[in-house]
């Protein structure tokens, strides 16, 4: 125990203290109002400090100064718990950029052999091109074609809905036949930067921005914020944002034994408190079905990138709120915008035995353009 | 070197020397006694937990406690207060760690208590318009579970999304609504507290009229976590007032909205708001909040009252007359509730919004007389220019309460010694204006060197036995207030 007072001593962040793992700036940026902790996800779960945002930014100072040390099994365990979710950055009136410092933290947190080897091995397949191909031979996405002028806008496969998910490329081909849709698409890299290799992440996404003409259309919102970060804003849209601004609207309606659907709404974390996109796929939603708010529609539904495999039980305490608040909403269907979110929402509906189904903004509007014939 | 330099050479924290092991080994034992009382998975040892309760709002201090607790009940505080004691283990009481002032930093190490784990609200009785929670409950929760009952919880801390009732007990936050509500002190009716022996005592009740012995509810009141772990708080509610409303004032400089301020309460006006912002906080908080606040002038007031619709409406339009005489360059009052709402919530994030400008934002705390509050903000502007400083100020003018934040970079040392050298003028500038050291924010461990200039060496002796009476081993919260 120490009982000493304290003597007087040099600031605590004095000069050359920094070993270079985070942008200094950011860091310094937080005044530990704890103005996000309401916001946090995993705070609410465990009302510890240090699965706090405020909580977690002190973590990263005291590894930057090297008041603990690399290996130290907080600093593991806290920046693996983190969701990446982002609903820290939206309240923060100080601007930290708590995505970026946590891309840092997984950078030095998860690299080498500490690196999960799901996370290797997930971000080792994405970054073959060969096997996206086959994906594409074994499950039908839409095919690569050259729908409108070769600078229009490229609907981007993305790598794992390819895989997952082929009918939701093909629902958002048929809204929008224009989309050029080129051949030999790479994964955009948000898989890596949000899995400790930002490098990597940084990479592919500025390779696919060269092999993308023109504005890049993605069915993932959180795809189209990491893209955004390093594209710029102007040429990224989620595919909801997007028919939004073109202002195209299904003219068909979604009805259900005769009468509108009920229709609620998971917001891609990304895409609301990265991008700050909201309101257009609630609108598009209200233009073709009955829209429900489900209260908490932005909170983060634990799906969190490859979180829900690396942390299942988390992942799962996380989302069971959301699945009560979704059982009293009495939904036929719930959107996600995002293929992560989507299997989330699928697998949490099939175990609790909901009868709401879970579908993709693209195919719930698709389904409404069909009832137009 | 002055006394002040001096003084703020000692602010600094050292960094924690806990390598020796017969250290650790004494922190192991302490853990599992502590265990023993409060369930193993209420109790954290390892490094990276400690550290991430090494800090709170307040900047240049940091230091972690030995072991962090959260107690469930109030007979878990007693228990792990009575070990403590028995043990002379320092311990550190917590709510939200929210304050300015750094009342959390474990300077000394020893036992964190978190008391966030106490968060139920108890009771909300509309009859005797008075609520009961415990110590770990929000403010804004507490605020919210009276506004359903029909209710006002008057005390209005910036921080209220985040910080604890038992905080701002300890505290005795003020607010924006101070001016005509007055500080948490005020609506206090009594407390259920735990003294370092482990005692657990009840102090004041259910009344608004009760003078029986020593008025130890308002002696626990402002504390800072020194004399006793507050664990209840049962508080005074108001009746719900019908309307409100909010505006906006420009100005081309803080002096002319502080001789604004001046104007107003002259003509008799008290509104529940009034607050301002120089340029720097106003050009800050638009970047967070986007609110298309005017940001070519220099300062803004901002003014808000509740009541009867129309006496709401005649306060705000007497406010805009007065206003425009005093030379405002522009009066506008919000049209919705949603818009005032929004000029609150950016007004509160005045702190942290100032962050964007810099990377290290010192805020301080100092009140005035009201009626000095131009002159006081000439000093500052004076003081801040001798050091070459970036000192932007905002705060609650109709208190005459004022918040200097200093912005500077972290690197460079001069800078922050400047900037500390600063602080201890405008202090002692307030002092000399018949003001105070701290307005709200507390004395902590921040402002514990300059509190004798403001009480006098026979108040500060009285204050160390008080301390004596309530804390015989000196536990609880050591290097703070009473130390
Ligand atoms: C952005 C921002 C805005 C703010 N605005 C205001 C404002 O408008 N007005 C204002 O007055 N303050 C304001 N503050 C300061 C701070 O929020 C208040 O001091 C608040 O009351 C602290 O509450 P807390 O729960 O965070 O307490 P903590 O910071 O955890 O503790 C504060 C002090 O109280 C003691 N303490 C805490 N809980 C207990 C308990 N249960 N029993 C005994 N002692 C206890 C601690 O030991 C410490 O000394 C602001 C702070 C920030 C960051
Ligand atoms: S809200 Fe922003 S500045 Fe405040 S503690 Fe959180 S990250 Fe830091
Ligand atoms: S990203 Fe989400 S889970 Fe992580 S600290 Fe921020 S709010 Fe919490």
């Amino acid at each position: 125990m120490t009982t000493e007072p304290p003597q007087p001593g040099p600031p605590a962040e004095g000069p050359g203290t920094g070993r270079g793992l985070f942008d200094k700036q950011q860091l310094d940026r937080c005044i530990s109002c704890g103005f996000c902790l309401p916001a946090c996800p995993t705070y609410s779960l465990t009302g510890d400090e240090a699965s706090s945002p405020r909580g977690r930014i002190t973590l990263m100072r005291a590894l930057e100064t090297g008041e603990l040390p690399a290996d130290d099994p907080t600093l593991a365990e806290e920046s693996s718990y983190c969701l990446g979710c982002r609903a820290c950055e939206t309240v923060c009136p100080a601007g930290v950029e708590y995505g970026q410092l946590l891309e840092q933290w997984r950078d030095h947190q998860w690299s080498g052999p500490k690196r999960p080897w799901i996370v290797r091995l997930l971000t080792a397949l994405v970054a073959r091109p060969f096997l996206l191909r086959l994906q594409g031979l074994v499950r039908r996405h839409a095919r690569p074609s050259g729908g409108g002028p070769a600078d229009g806008p490229s609907l981007m496969l993305g790598c794992v809905e390819r895989g997952l998910y082929p009918a939701v490329s093909r629902a958002a081909l048929r809204l929008r036949p224009e989309l050029n849709v080129p051949p030999g698409q790479g994964c955009c890299g948000a898989l890596h930067a949000h899995n400790g290799d930002s490098a990597t992440g940084k990479a592919l996404a500025e390779e696919l921005g060269r092999r993308l003409p023109g504005t890049l259309v993605t069915t993932a919102g959180g795809c189209a914020a990491h893209l955004a970060h390093h594209l710029g804003p102007d040429r990224v849209r989620e595919f909801g944002d997007h028919l939004h601004r073109e202002g195209h609207v299904p003219a068909g309606r979604v009805t259900v034994d005769g009468r509108p659907a009920r229709v609620g709404l998971q917001d891609s974390c990304h895409l609301r408190n990265g991008l700050g996109v909201t309101r257009p796929p609630r609108e598009l939603i209200a233009a073709v079905a009955e829209y429900v708010e489900v209260p908490g529609a932005g909170d983060c539904c634990g799906a969190a990138g490859t979180y829900a495999m690396l942390r299942p039980a988390d992942s799962r305490a996380v989302l069971d709120p959301k699945l009560a608040a979704l059982a009293e909403a009495d939904l036929d269907f719930v959107v996600a915008v995002n293929p992560g979110c989507l299997r989330q929402l699928r697998q949490g509906l099939r175990r609790t035995g909901a009868r709401a189904r879970a579908v993709h903004l693209a195919e719930l509007l698709a389904l409404a353009e069909e009832d137009r014939t | 070197m002055t006394a002040h330099t001096e003084r703020a050479a000692g602010r600094a924290t050292p960094p924690s020397e806990r390598t020796d092991t017969a250290a650790e080994g004494r922190t192991g034992e302490l853990a599992d006694a502590l265990a023993a009382l409060v369930g193993r998975e209420h109790v954290r040892v390892e490094p990276g937990q400690l550290a991430a309760y090494a800090r709170d709002a307040t900047p240049l201090f940091h230091a972690p406690p030995d072991v962090v607790v959260f107690p469930g009940s109030t007979a878990e505080v007693a228990a792990v207060l009575r070990l403590a004691t028995e043990r002379g283990v320092p311990v550190v009481p917590r709510g939200a760690g929210s304050n300015l002032c750094a009342g959390t930093v474990a300077l000394h190490g020893g036992v964190m208590l978190v008391l966030t784990r106490l968060n139920r609200v108890l009771e909300i009785s509309p009859g005797e318009l008075l609520a009961r929670v415990q110590t770990g409950v929000t403010t804004a929760q507490l605020a919210d579970a009276a506004g359903d009952a029909g209710l006002l919880y008057a005390p209005d801390p910036g921080s209220r999304t985040v910080s604890t009732v038992g905080g701002n007990v300890a505290t005795c936050a003020g607010g924006l609504r101070g001016l005509k509500y007055g500080v948490t002190r005020n609506y206090v009716l009594g407390l259920e507290a735990v003294l370092p022996t482990g005692e657990i005592v009840r102090t004041g009740g259910r009344l608004w009229k009760d003078v029986a012995g020593y008025d130890l509810t308002r002696l626990l009141t402002g504390s800072e976590g020194t004399l006793a772990v507050i664990t209840e708080v049962t508080v005074a509610l108001l009746p719900k007032p019908a309307d409100t409303g909010t505006g906006v004032a420009y100005f081309d400089s803080l002096a002319d909205a502080s001789r604004a301020v001046a104007a107003v309460i002259a003509a008799g006006v008290v509104p529940a708001t009034l607050e301002f912002l120089d340029r720097k906080c106003i050009e800050a908080v638009e970047a967070f909040a986007g609110l298309g606040l005017r940001t070519d002038a220099g300062a803004l007031l901002l003014f808000g009252d509740d009541g009867d619709p129309s006496v709401v409406a005649g306060n705000l339009s007497r406010i805009q007359e007065v206003c425009t005489a005093a030379g405002a360059l522009e009066v506008t009052l919000a049209e919705n509730v949603a818009r005032a709402d929004a000029l609150l919530a950016a007004r509160r994030c005045g702190l942290p919004a100032l962050s964007r400008l810099g990377s290290l934002t010192i805020l301080e705390d100092a009140t005035v007389p009201r009626h000095r509050l131009a002159e006081m903000v000439g000093r500052i502007d004076e003081i801040a220019e001798r050091h070459g400083l970036l000192i932007a100020t905002f705060g609650h003018a109709g208190d005459g309460n004022l918040h200097p934040t200093c912005v500077v970079d972290p690197d460079d040392t001069g800078a922050v010694e400047r900037a500390h050298q600063a602080f201890g003028e405008i202090f002692a500038a307030a002092l000399a204006l018949d003001g105070t050291i701290t307005g709200e924010h507390g004395v902590g461990a921040a402002k514990l060197p300059y509190l004798a200039d403001r009480l006098g060496d026979d108040q500060m002796a009285l204050l160390r036995r008080i301390k004596h009476a309530f804390d015989p081993a000196g536990i609880l919260n050591p290097g703070k207030l009473g130390s």
